[in-house]
């Protein structure tokens, strides 16, 4: 049983930080809080399924399509909405808020609900550890959390654009002095953002099945995260994650299944009393000295 | 039409009807002034009298509501900051923002990867650590001290104005604008910048210099434009700027003589 929620409760952990990876990379880079985030999970997934089922596209390519479209969904929302209200938060909030409502709705109005829409498991099949099993498509889901984090981090550090998004999320201002373009910066790390929530819907929704509860889901699941961890902190993400993760695989396994949506809430509400910025922001020390 | 030759040299900027109207207020209104290649011009005023204003009309980072602004004979009037800096114009700030999570030498990393210092340097980046450090040294970071190595966040405010002057200086600008460079500093970190910038101009570099320390400026200032309301109340050699009546009025109050 313990082995069991140790290796379920890494796998959750792993769901949570790839579902916050994208809003984290877009907050801590153009100070955009993108809640249309959940909105753009559900799209991509209700995407491949379309392509696969409609379309006869072959499953990977597919996937590959999917990303895509949701990369430039990300710059379409940032060219056509955030650019005209850029550096006024609660309308940014409220603009994709709103643009994420109208997504999803849309999705039901056009009966996109019910048990058919679910997509294949990329790879079928598993193997136990002791006693407890565990399928190759969790233990993927693993894997790329870890690959694309390792990824993140190296285009972040050791890239000319990755330098460029970490310039204009420290300070606009500094950066645009030395002639980078926050705006072009600001769409990348939407499109960017976007990408990489469809990179998580496209290996978590084979789970289970895809249906538009599940984008307010996902936002709510990343907002946590982001929220305990400090927006914008990648490895406040990280080790919010794990926090979040295991205690909801803990409270499902030896409290009620049903309370584990409560966790992340919860979550949220100590954080926001006890730190209000975080585990790890740094947000508070940046401003001003002078 | 046509047919005219040009006997004049283009100034390296040209500003024509600069006017920017902030709400009702008028920030800046109907400036004009050419600046050739080369020059020190000194931009003083009492507060409120448009000196940033024109600072950041001409980088980028405020449109101009009317007016025209030339660098090397092109428009770049309303040019977004980044392609501004492009042109080969860097400025400072009043209050500085350096990256204060990085070392003081790593500060001067993200501009030395822009692509125009990769285009002057031939199309190489070469060592940036090195040219970093070299930087430093030229404003007076001590060489081989631990300092250039600190966390900006760490330095202290003197350090901090060179370290913004470097950070100009990096993008291997024609044109730099200093925003109140000297504002903050004691008389002797004021004394050991201005060789700094004697240094920067017998390179050939031209310069603007928002300044409130007159003194200080008037040793290196070529020439000096007074700015009261938004508006060019004088311009020419420090001496008989400071002679005319309206800029001792706007200085002084109208007690003057």
């Amino acid at each position: 049983m313990l082995l069991g929620t140790l290796i379920y409760g890494f796998v959750n952990s792993a769901i949570l930080a790839l579902l916050a990876m994208g809003f984290n990379l877009t907050f801590g880079i153009s100070g955009v809080a993108n809640f249309a985030y959940g909105a753009v999970y559900i799209f991509s997934g209700f995407s491949v399924w379309i392509f696969l089922n409609t379309f006869g596209i072959p499953y990977l390519s597919a996937v590959l399509i999917a990303i895509v479209l949701s990369g430039l969904m990300g710059l379409a929302i940032y060219y056509g909405v955030i650019l005209r209200i850029k550096g006024m938060p609660l309308s940014e909030v409220m603009a994709t808020f709103g643009l994420g409502l109208a997504i999803m709705e849309l999705f039901r109005y056009f009966d996109f609900v019910g048990f058919r829409y679910t997509l294949p498991i990329f790879f079928d099949g598993s193997f136990s550890v002791g006693e407890v099993y565990i399928d190759y498509q969790r233990m993927m889901i693993g894997l790329i959390a870890v690959a694309l984090t390792v990824c993140l981090y190296l285009f972040t550090n050791h890239t000319r654009t990755g330098l460029a998004f970490r310039a204009i999320a420290q300070d606009e201002r500094t950066a645009l002095t030395f002639g980078i373009d926050a705006d072009l910066v600001g769409a990348l790390s939407m499109a960017l953002g976007c990408a990489l929530a469809a990179i998580a819907a496209v290996v978590i929704l084979p789970l289970g099945t895809i249906a538009v509860e599940g984008g307010y889901e996902v936002l709510i699941n990343a907002l946590a995260v982001c929220i305990v961890g400090g927006l914008g902190s990648t490895v406040g993400i990280l080790v919010a994650s794990v926090l979040i993760g295991f205690s909801q695989t803990f409270t499902a396994n030896y409290l009620e299944p049903h309370w584990m949506m409560l966790v992340s809430l919860i979550a949220i509400a100590i954080v926001l009393v006890v730190k209000p910025s975080g585990l790890f922001s740094h947000q508070k020390e940046l401003e001003e000295r002078i | 039409m046509g047919g005219y030759i040009m006997t004049e040299q283009v100034p390296l900027l040209r500003v024509k009807n600069l006017t920017k109207i902030f709400g009702g207020v008028t920030a800046v209104s109907n400036m004009d002034f050419d600046l050739p290649e080369g020059n020190l011009l000194g931009v003083i005023g009492p507060n409120g009298s448009g000196k940033t204003t024109l600072v950041n009309l001409i980088t980028g980072f405020v449109k101009p509501t009317a007016g025209r602004i030339e660098f090397r004979g092109k428009e770049i009037t309303g040019w977004p900051p980044y392609k501004v800096v492009g042109e080969g114009i860097s400025r400072t700030f009043q209050m500085v923002r350096p990256f204060y999570q990085l070392p003081a030498f790593k500060n001067l990393i993200v501009p030395l990867y822009s692509p125009r210092v990769k285009k002057l340097a031939g199309g190489k980046y070469g060592n940036r650590d090195a040219v970093a450090l070299d930087l430093l040294e030229e404003v007076g970071f001590e060489r081989d001290a631990y300092v250039s190595y600190k966390k900006a966040g760490a330095l202290p405010q003197g350090y901090l104005k060179r370290l913004e002057l470097a950070k100009s200086m990096a993008l291997r600008p024609d044109l730099i604008i200093l925003d109140e460079l000297f504002s903050g500093l004691s008389l002797a970190e004021v004394a050991s910048i201005v060789p700094i910038i004697e240094k920067l101009k017998t390179k050939g570099k031209t310069i603007i210099m928002i300044e409130h320390r007159l003194k200080e400026l008037f040793r290196i200032a070529d020439r000096v434009m007074v700015l009261n309301y938004g508006r060019k109340i004088a311009e020419g050699r420090a001496a008989e700027v400071m002679e005319s009546p309206d800029v001792k009025e706007a200085y002084l109050g109208s007690e003057g003589e």
